[in-house]
């Protein structure tokens, strides 16, 4: 089924800046797709515009097969709990423990507190942080920082999860380890995709590649490499 | 940022609390000495009883006197014997130079004046009997306006000051917030409902408020009871005033306290929820 469907969808910014000119894309359930292109070229709009940080100027986006484009604002919380978000600044909650951050997402969408207990050290586990709950985020370094947020975008199992140059701030080793993750974590089932600069990881991995220039999609390649 | 918003709240509202307390006490001050405004009218030393007594009799019958104390020539040196005991006028005194007199406390202070002039016989001297009438004419009528004035800039002032409360702790709270966008915006994120996120904070904005009222009432306490009470008793003993109204003391003081805290708290309430308005629209 087509987890991400955008249809001519264009987006210019109030400051007629086009970031998006007419962009076709489909994305099936269970994919990794890499969005690459330099800075500017659309990348991070798409994303904005998958968890409805800005809505679309024209055309349609549909999300599980649920139009997203005209969604109530009301709505829109429920939506950004269906899909885990990782981004290049971590965006972790600097007075709240790891455990706490984790447990934040869960917290939101009611679950009880034994429930959270037992789920917030499993998420853990999975990323290798099982013994980091008690600790605050600025006494991660940067790799385990991502890793908790990408914890927390993954603990409720959502169908999608995003990442905005989820390395951006990592060193190789650290970037290598964030991408084994994601790659486990698609491997179960969760849609990924994933905006990069990161012209080794991308080539390394020989995903499905969107390439963009200027608010437009110029490649879409299944085995993909970075680019010339 | 949290100990600034409440540090904020309790130095606002103590400062109006203190004022409120200062200016209710000077108010009082100036209530007290107006009540205290006597007329006092000698008496010739060769006035016949009959006309002691007709004029006694004359000025308790007006309205306007609450009291009227004959003070005969004996109980005046007696009076100033003991006010001035061990004091070497006592003894350049031969005899009894003081006259006696009436001491006539007024109901309504203002009305002095015409009281006064009633001693005044047509021709501009005090009538018989009368040797001269004596009520302060100098400061008293001067006592009036800078009372009347005192309370109309008293009510200015507290007015002022309280906007200022409410616009620094409005304005510390919502700095709060600001510094805080970020992590609302993670909250907002991670799928929380608009509610979901503003209730912490509007929680938060409660306990600065309750917390630095509450501190600022505590300390109000001790300034009214140990230092304002010595210094208004001190005031009252040296300028003989009986019955000063002393704010700090009476029953008026625990409304006040419950009131601050009310207003800190409803503050902070009100400053967090202002304040979220403009980082929890989407």
């Amino acid at each position: 089924m087509n987890m991400i469907e955008f249809k001519n969808v264009a987006k210019v910014y109030e400051d007629k800046t086009v970031a998006l000119k007419n962009v076709n894309l489909t994305i099936k359930k269970g994919e990794f797709v890499f969005l690459v292109g330099p800075s500017g070229s659309g990348k991070s709009t798409i994303i904005k515009l998958l968890i409805r940080e800005i809505a679309a100027t024209s055309g349609s986006i549909f999300v599980a097969g649920r139009n997203i484009s005209n969604l109530k604002f009301s709505r829109v919380p429920q939506l950004r709990r269906n899909i885990g978000s990782v981004f290049q600044d971590f965006k972790l909650l600097p007075n709240k423990t790891v455990f706490e951050n984790i447990a934040f997402a869960l917290e939101v969408i009611g679950k009880p507190s034994y429930m959270i207990k037992v789920q917030v050290p499993q998420v853990l586990k999975l990323v290798g942080l099982e013994h980091k709950l008690v600790s605050y985020p600025h006494q991660l370094s940067a790799g385990e920082q991502q890793r908790v947020s990408i914890a927390r975008a993954f603990v409720n199992r959502p169908p999608i999860l995003l990442a905005d140059e989820p390395t951006g701030n990592l060193d190789p080793v650290n970037s290598d380890g964030i991408m084994k993750l994601l790659s486990r974590i698609n491997l179960i089932g969760t849609t990924v995709a994933m905006a990069t600069h990161d012209r080794s990881i991308v080539n390394s991995m020989r995903r499905r590649v969107i390439e963009l220039e200027e608010g437009e999609v110029i490649r879409d390649q299944k085995r993909g490499v970075y680019g010339i | 940022m949290f100990f600034t918003a409440i540090t904020t709240v309790a130095i606002t509202l103590f400062i109006v609390g203190f004022f409120l307390i200062i200016i209710y006490d000077v108010q009082g001050v100036l209530a007290s000495v107006k009540s205290q405004v006597e007329v006092a009218v000698y008496l010739k030393d060769n006035i016949t009883v009959e006309l002691k007594t007709y004029l006694e009799n004359e000025i308790k019958g007006w309205n306007e006197v609450a009291e009227v104390i004959y003070v005969s020539k004996d109980a005046a040196l007696e009076k100033f014997k003991t006010e001035n005991a061990g004091s070497e006028i006592l003894k350049e005194i031969q005899g009894n130079p003081l006259p006696a007199s009436f001491e006539i406390r007024l109901k309504s202070p203002e009305k002095v004046d015409q009281i006064a002039l009633r001693f005044v016989a047509k021709d501009g001297s005090y009538i018989e009997g009368v040797d001269e009438v004596i009520y302060g004419q100098n400061y008293v009528q001067k006592i009036f306006s800078i009372t009347a004035i005192a309370g109309s800039i008293a009510f200015l002032i507290i007015i002022i000051l309280l906007l200022a409360a409410v616009v620094l702790i409005f304005n510390t709270i919502r700095l709060s917030i600001h510094s805080r966008r970020k992590e609302i915006e993670v909250m907002k994120l991670v799928g929380a409902t608009n509610w979901f996120v503003r209730i912490p904070f509007i929680f938060e904005g409660f306990f600065e408020g309750f917390v630095g009222s509450a501190i600022s009432a505590v300390l109000l306490y001790f300034i009214t009871n140990y230092l304002l009470i010595k210094g208004e008793t001190a005031l009252a003993d040296t300028m003989h005033i009986k019955d000063l109204a002393i704010l700090g003391s009476s029953n008026i003081m625990l409304y006040i306290y419950v009131g601050m805290v009310i207003i800190g708290s409803l503050l902070g309430v009100l400053s967090s929820a202002f304040a979220l308005k403009r980082y929890v629209r989407i």
